[in-house]
């Protein structure tokens, strides 16, 4: 009884701490403890210990899980169904009967956990707020919410599900119990589930259940009456009942148990040859298995790779339209050929087309000399290749890179470029002043030995002339230059002539067109027997170079072509100069009122007197400017003077030496003859001079118009003079007389009106009048031996070519050239000259 | 012929230039002024480099194509020139510039 004390006191406060403990088994009863609940009769309490789950006690089992809601549900189901397995082996089916009975006593339940709190199960559609429960109450939520949507539906399943083997269903049947004990059990709050699920309880026909009697209202009268309290003994509650697996011979049940063992061997004997007991084989239907080999051929696998670019698919789609080209081009093939132009950069360089046709070109060679040489593949293939133009074309680009590489310094400077600086192994002697240089590095040429080199010093310089490089090749060692021409489209060219000035000193001559980028070998060549003694190129058709030779002939070439012949030749022309061509020069003329067109036409001047115009129609055609007379010194009458008579002269004209048209009109010209006078012209008329200008006594070698100032030109001439004149003055305007050698050539400075250069035989001078009108500004002296014949100013840049005797043209830069207040581009030259003569 | 020639004796003879090498489209060495061994070897390199270079150009933009290829080492100094059937290239040394 003491247990059923225990309880009925901690009812409500030491629940989950029995429920925790051991005898789980007899907590169904517990709920009869709890004071709301109903008298139970205590008897039954020991039978329900059997009433486990079974499939006529349902109950039991679900009060026995009501009241365990708020313990460690986990243990205790555990056990619980080890101990429903136990039981079920023990149960005792007579028993059964009187348990149920005992049902309908069980009423509501409270469950209180450790701190007091209610945490009685309540149904599943109610929610039950469980604080502070362990795992094993979630366990058992979890159980009951899988559960809860069933719920209503299972009560109808709730029977078939527990009827049959407990084992199979436990666990559903097992929680199904579980559920209906709580509405069994519940607090005062729900009287109307609990009716409720009385009311559902009754539909089972297994359940007996009785209304619990309906509570009375307290009233407080009925508080303080006397209320008797009879306490009782309850019956023995058992909380755990291990059944012996042993029972003792002496016990009452000892009979029992022993006829049952009995039982049970005689049934295992019969077992042998009875007929209940029947081993049974069945025979089912093997499908017999079958072998089967097949051969085939071996299936042979490729692989292939490709690698598919963006130019290979354009290659294919161009081949197409390359062999219909190729075709085409095969009688072309010459022409095609031909095109190689190196001055025409932007021809090679976009040479998309060109390298076409020479693709096209050199795959017909290669096709030809596949078919005819099958056997001598390889050899041909070599020298197919070797004689390509495109092979041509790469080694005239490595040459050029080569070039490049060596003439870095000097080309740069040329361009006004910055020098690339060389990593080098060792220091080269910093000689330089120039802060605009890093480095100035010459490079040791054999035909550099008897050039000019000009030292700096490392204070502050004056204007000097920097030699940079020389065009010169063992191909011109040695022969004069006579003429120099830049080309009027491409500032890289130069036209060079060779050929001696004097009679007895003839020659071959040569005609080389020289490129910047390559300074030491020239580009095209052209060979004569005759010295080459006038170059220029044409204007309007920058591949025209016209050269006059020493026999009076003059050729047109194409430098485009590399072929050495002529494209005309004046030689056949009846009307060809019978003396050498001085001066040549390529003419735009107004047509006047005839044409609209500028009319291109080369003006050469010739020892022969004659000034002739020559137009290129079927052949060259020439017609006479001028013929130069001789003039005596008779028409320039000072009054007083004797008239000479007229001598008998050998030839009645003037071999003229040069020309030179004026900048802005081009009818007016002027002519330097060998007899020291300069004659103005006119197109117009030619028979008479405009105008002469006496100065020198010694022939004229060149005239030129100032290029900014159109009245003034200026003269040199073999008598060691340079002279200037003012066009409307027949006297000289300013003269020098600084050596005692012959000027070959002078030439104005294109930046400066002030600036000019002359080269006489054995110096170049630089003079700038805007300084000095007595000496020149910058001197270079050349080597003994060389004459500089020729000179020539580069447009863009500040460089200065000059040519020689020995067949070198060298290229100075002018540095350190005093800047001058104005450029000097200003007609006020006269008076500053003026101004200046007049200081000194 | 004979101005090719003439071309490629030029270069051969500049200052600076070690040797020169023409090869074919396969990397055959059709002529050279190098020994065997070097040439062979220079050959092959630079045979695939410039195949390289000239795929990569030719990657960007179908149409253009590698005109010049030039390798700069400490000491040395290759340029290739390739062409459609042949390059050529060369070994230069690269000199100081004394005075």
């Amino acid at each position: 009884m003491t247990p059923g004390k225990h309880s009925r006191a901690l009812a409500r406060a030491a629940n989950a701490g029995r429920l925790q403990r051991r005898p789980e088994k007899r907590w169904w009863t517990t709920p009869q403890l709890v004071a709301t609940m109903p008298v139970s009769p205590s008897g039954s309490h020991k039978q329900q210990n059997f009433g486990l789950n079974n499939a006529t006690q349902p109950n039991k089992s679900l009060s026995f899980f009501a009241t365990m809601k708020g313990t460690s549900v986990k243990g205790y189901a555990g056990t619980n169904q080890s101990r429903m397995v136990v039981s079920k082996t023990m149960l005792i089916p007579s028993e059964l009967k009187t348990i149920e009975k005992t049902n309908p006593n069980i009423k509501t339940i409270q469950v209180f956990d450790i701190n007091g709190i209610d945490v009685t199960p309540r149904p599943l559609y109610h929610p039950d707020p469980l604080t502070g429960t362990a795992k094993p109450n979630k366990l058992l939520t979890s159980q009951e919410g899988s559960l809860g949507s069933e719920f209503v539906s299972s009560y109808s399943l709730y029977q078939n599900t527990i009827n049959p083997s407990m084992l199979g269903q436990f666990t559903s049947s097992f929680l199904l119990s579980c559920i209906l004990p709580f509405h069994l059990n519940h607090t005062s709050e729900d009287l109307e589930e609990s009716s409720y699920k009385r009311e559902r309880l009754t539909s089972f026909h297994n359940l007996r259940v009785m209304r619990a009697a309906p509570e009375t209202v307290i009233t407080k009268e009925d508080l303080e009456k006397n209320i008797e309290i009879i306490l009782t003994e309850t019956e023995t509650l058992r909380f755990f009942d291990l059944p012996t697996v042993m029972v003792s011979v002496e016990s009452e049940e000892a009979e029992k148990v022993i006829q049952r063992n009995k039982n049970y061997e005689v049934l295992c004997r019969n077992r042998l040859g009875n007929d209940l007991y029947v081993e049974r084989m069945m025979q089912t239907f093997n499908g017999a298995p079958k072998n089967k080999h097949v051969q085939c051929d071996k299936i042979i696998m490729e692989d292939k790779g490709i690698m598919s670019t963006a130019w290979d698919l354009y290659d294919s789609y161009n081949a197409m339209e390359l062999l219909s080209l190729s075709v085409k081009q095969s009688s072309a093939e010459s022409s095609s050929k031909a095109n190689v132009l190196p001055k025409d950069r932007e021809q090679r360089l976009a040479g998309s087309t060109t390298e076409k046709s020479s693709e096209a070109s050199s795959l017909m060679d290669i096709e030809n000399v596949i078919l005819a040489k099958i056997h001598e593949d390889e050899e041909d293939l070599s020298d197919v290749i070797l004689k390509s133009d495109r092979f041509h074309q790469d080694l005239f680009f490595m040459e050029r890179v080569l070039m490049e590489n060596i003439f870095q310094p000097k080309l740069a400077a040329y361009r006004q470029l910055p020098v690339l600086k060389e990593p080098e192994p060792e220091e080269p002697e910093d000689f330089l002043e120039n802060a605009k240089h890093e480095e100035v590095e010459e490079q040791p040429k054999k035909e550099e030995e008897e050039a000019i080199e000009i030292e700096a010093e490392e204070s502050t310089i004056p204007a000097n002339l920097e030699r940079l490089w020389s065009f010169s090749c063992e191909l011109t060692k040695g022969l004069n230059v006579s003429s120099l021409a830049w080309n009027r489209t491409n500032p890289d060219l130069l036209a060079v002539g060779y050929g001696h000035f004097g009679f007895k000193e003839q020659k071959r001559g040569l005609a080389c067109c020289w490129s910047i980028k390559n300074p030491m070998w020239p580009e095209r060549i052209y060979q004569s027997p005759y010295g080459v003694t006038a170059v220029d190129f044409s204007i309007g058709s920058p591949n025209l170079l016209a050269v006059g030779y020493h026999n009076g002939t003059i050729a047109i070439y194409n430098v485009r072509s590399n072929s050495n012949i002529p494209v005309l030749d004046s030689s056949e022309s009846p009307q060809k100069h019978l003396g050498p061509v001085w001066q040549l020069q390529w003419i735009e003329q107004d047509r006047g009122t005839t044409g609209d067109d500028k009319r291109e036409s080369l003006v050469s001047v010739s020892a022969d007197g004659r000034i002739s115009k020559w137009v290129i129609r079927k052949g060259l055609d020439c017609y006479d400017l001028m013929r130069l007379k001789r003039t005596t010194v008779a028409s320039n009458k000072k009054g007083g003077e004797k008239e000479k008579k007229d001598e008998a002269l050998i030839s009645r004209q003037a071999p003229g030496m040069c020309f030179a048209f004026h900048p802005k009109d081009t009818n007016i010209y002027l002519a330097g003859t060998e007899e020291g006078h300069i004659h103005k012209c006119s197109c117009s008329y030619n028979e008479q001079y405009l105008d002469t200008y006496r100065g020198h006594k010694g022939p004229v070698y060149k005239v030129t118009w100032n290029p900014f100032c159109h009245d003034v030109f200026l003269s040199c001439s073999a008598d060691w003079g340079v002279i200037i004149w003012q066009q409307e003055s027949v006297k000289p305007f300013l003269s020098f007389y600084p050596t005692t050698s012959v000027v070959y050539d002078v030439a104005w400075s294109p930046k400066s009106s002030y600036i000019f250069a002359a080269a006489n035989e054995n110096r170049v001078e630089i003079w700038d009048l805007h300084i000095s009108t007595l000496d020149p500004l910058i001197v270079n002296v050349a080597n003994p031996g060389i004459k500089f014949t020729t000179i020539l100013f580069a447009k863009q840049t500040d460089c200065l070519l000059v040519g020689d005797s020995d067949g070198q043209v060298s290229v100075y830069q002018l540095r350190n050239m005093p800047t001058a207040l104005d450029s000097g581009q200003t007609i006020d030259i006269q008076q500053t000259i003026i101004k200046s003569e007049r200081t000194e | 012929m004979a101005e090719v020639e003439e071309t490629l004796k030029r270069i051969q003879s500049h200052k600076g230039v070690i040797g020169t090498v023409v090869v074919n489209a396969e990397g055959i060495p059709i002529r050279t002024t190098l020994d065997n061994s070097t040439t062979v070897q220079y050959a092959g390199l630079l045979h695939q480099l410039t195949m390289k270079a000239k795929s990569t150009v030719r990657d960007i933009d179908p149409q253009n194509d590698l005109t010049f290829l030039r390798i700069r080492s400490k000491k040395h100094e290759i340029m290739v020139a390739p062409g459609n059937l042949a390059f050529h290239f060369l070994v230069k040394l690269s000199f100081c510039f004394t005075r």
